[in-house]
């Protein structure tokens, strides 16, 4: 079991220096899903699956959703599908592959010997988690819902886009779609005036 | 939870409430007036709740919280800073670019971190008041964002308080593993009265986070820049409340564990005690801009408040109670009077600035120099009489060292605070026309609670006995 434990240590370790080594925010991602699942997997091997869970769905799960919203904003096309061909070196996705192949190389022992475990630790499963959370430290827990909050109106302060109030010379672009708006009018009274006359 | 702990949590939840009621306030578009109001009664509210219920204290809230005469007073003085802070904060931000009403919310919330801090006897309450505390900051420091220094200085404090969070995970990962517990009392029984290396180098860790909020040399590099880029209100909240929460967990901490009775710990805070008063003193000697100087200066006072922390007493512990109640009226006092003295542009950080002051606002020039002769320690101050309970409790205990650099550099001080008066009642370049007080309501409001916070400040400096025996009545309440 120990050697599990600094197998996936090292994996996330090395992971964790890549991802502030590298220069492109994505390939850096990449490295930081690596050291999550590390992570996990050290949480795994000292007998807490319910968290290590936790930290596969919370923490490489949102680096995923971040990933797929920056392919969303980007707004990509057809001809951008041939530079991704060309970009996407081996040297990018070999390293992280191979460290992934490690972990999961970690699982499968670990389940293969199943059974067999000793039971020197003590097995933690999230009706255990829930009832600490719940009992004991629910103040924690509230607290940390403060910390929440603080975090979301700092963020939501510091990010807000202030209404820019130009001077109405300044509104160049409305002026001008009134002025059209204006140009076409005289044009229907012309279509009309006739057939409003004609009787 | 019995409902005797529910009472003795009451203040606190008062003072969880205040941030959520700012939210529904400002969801339903009340003014930043009624917002303010609001506030104050809440903060009045909290001070009330916390003298109901010093009947039912001492109440352990098992395993993370313990409320006690300790608590009490420190979480008092943090409600009291919070007060005058908020006073302050009405002009400063209505006269700002920047919507003042998410202010509220975050002060009300990083004054729940702080407050959480005096309570917590366990490491997961003390890391997540913490957490509370300089989250909040982050925005608070970086509330005027379209200016480059705050968003400046509210950035170096986000990269460097990240990183000393790490610091103390780290520290608190390794006593967890040497002790198998994260409750004071715990750690204390595990490891007895001889400490472990491993247990050391946890506290060690831990003590460069504790440092960094406390700005002790050489953790100090962020001062500066983060008291001069922060709004001034949010100043004056960052060299009080943080300042008081971090302190009174550390002392808390340090009486459980006894930390003072390892000699290798012992002389790791004596050290930083003694470069924190040499290099705030120094670094302050050749400042022009008054933030920066009160920045510095407060490196060298939290090294003073460390020799209180040194001999791990009771007396130590009433000294530095008294010296941070006396520490905190002043700087309130110099902050609100540079908030008072801001115009819509620029804060009034420069000293020139100063120059004549006496005769162009008689009454406030008065005020502010009170506050520095109680920061430099002159008698009849609240300040000497705290510098002379800290020298005692040092002397009772034979730390020559540390005192013989305090009173040293508390001549270097002497220097640079006097710079500052000899500023005030210089001439006058040209004696400027008197602008048009906006806001009168809150500019006499403040301007009063400038002149009580100075009587105050003279009050405790001529009759110290009177809060002496307060603290002491607190103290007993809580007794371990």
């Amino acid at each position: 079991m120990n050697v599990l434990f600094y197998l996936s240590s090292a994996i996330a370790i090395a992971a964790t220096i890549m991802v502030i080594t590298r220069y492109k925010p994505i390939h850096a991602l990449l490295y930081l899903v690596v050291s999550f699942m590390a992570v996990a997997m050290i949480f795994l091997s000292l007998g807490a699956p319910f968290v290590a869970v936790l930290e596969i769905i919370l923490y490489a799960g949102a680096i995923i959703v971040l990933m797929i919203f920056v392919v969303m904003m980007l707004n990509l096309g057809s001809e951008t599908a041939q530079q991704e061909k060309e970009w996407l070196l081996p040297k990018v996705w070999l390293g992280p592959s191979i460290l992934s192949l490690v972990l999961l190389g970690e699982i499968i022992y670990l389940l293969l010997r199943s059974g067999t475990g000793n039971a020197s630790f003590i097995f933690i499963d999230s009706k255990k988690v829930a009832l600490s959370l719940y009992g004991e430290y629910i103040i924690a827990v509230e607290l940390t819902g403060f910390l929440l909050m603080a975090g979301i109106v700092g963020a939501a302060h510091i990010g807000k886009h202030k209404k820019k109030h130009l001077h109405r010379f300044l509104q160049e672009e409305e002026v001008s779609t009134k002025i059209e708006v204006r140009s076409t009018k005289p044009e229907d009274e012309k279509q009309t005036k006739p057939v409003a006359y004609k009787p | 939870m019995t409902s005797v702990q529910l009472l003795a949590l009451l203040p606190f939840m008062l003072l969880a409430t205040a941030s959520i009621i700012v939210i529904l306030l400002i969801a339903f578009k009340q003014s930043h007036t009624v917002i303010q109001v609001t506030g104050f009664l809440m903060m009045c509210s909290v001070i009330l709740a916390m003298w109901y219920v010093r009947d039912v204290l001492p109440v352990a809230v098992l395993p993370l919280l313990v409320v006690d005469g300790f608590a009490a007073i420190f979480t008092g003085m943090i409600i009291f800073s919070v007060l005058v802070v908020g006073l302050f904060s009405f002009i400063y931000f209505e006269e700002r670019e920047e919507n003042p009403k998410e202010y509220y919310i975050l002060l009300f919330l990083s004054t729940l971190g702080a407050a959480v801090l005096t309570i917590s006897r366990h490491f997961i309450s003390l890391f997540i008041g913490l957490e509370l505390l300089s989250v909040s900051l982050y925005a608070l420091i970086a509330y005027l964002r379209t200016r480059n220094n705050a968003v400046e200085a509210g950035l170096k404090y986000l990269v460097l308080a990240a990183v000393s969070s790490a610091f103390l995970l780290f520290g608190m990962a390794l006593i967890y593993m040497e002790t198998g517990s994260m409750e004071f009392n715990a750690i204390a029984q595990k490891t007895g009265t001889t400490l472990s290396p491993l247990f050391v180098t946890g506290v060690g860790l831990m003590v460069v986070a504790i440092g960094f909020k406390l700005a002790i040399v050489p953790f100090h590099l962020w001062a500066a820049d983060v008291y001069q880029g922060a709004p001034a209100p949010v100043t004056s909240f960052i060299a009080t409340v943080s300042k008081i929460g971090v302190f009174a967990v550390l002392l808390r901490f340090g009486q459980a564990v006894h930390l003072q009775a390892n000699s290798l710990a012992f002389t790791i805070f004596a050290a930083l005690a003694i470069l924190s008063m040499i290099a705030g003193n120094i670094l302050a000697l050749r400042q022009d801009n008054i933030k920066r100087l009160l920045a510095y200066s407060s490196i060298a006072h939290f090294g003073y408040l460390i020799v209180a922390f040194l001999p791990g007493n009771e007396a130590g512990v009433e000294a530095s109670m008294f010296y941070l109640l006396a520490y905190s009226i002043t700087t309130l006092v110099a902050f609100g009077i540079i908030t008072l003295l801001s115009t819509r542009e620029r804060d009034a950080e420069k000293l020139e600035g100063y120059r004549g002051l006496f005769w162009r606002h008689p009454i406030l020039a008065a005020v502010l120099t009170v506050a520095l002769l109680s920061l430099a320690g002159i008698p009849l101050t609240g300040g000497f009489i705290g510098k002379f309970a800290v020298l005692t409790s040092g002397v009772q205990q034979g730390l020559w060292a540390p005192v013989i650099v305090l009173v040293l550099t508390s001549v270097v001080g002497i220097y640079y605070y006097l710079r500052i008066l000899t500023t005030l009642f210089a001439e006058a370049p040209s004696i400027a026309k008197k602008e048009k007080v906006l806001h009168p309501f809150f500019y006499n409001a403040m301007y009063a609670a400038l002149i009580v916070l100075a009587v105050i400040l003279l009050g405790i400096g001529v009759f110290p006995s009177g809060v002496m025996n307060g603290i002491k009545e607190f103290l007993a309440i809580g007794g371990q």
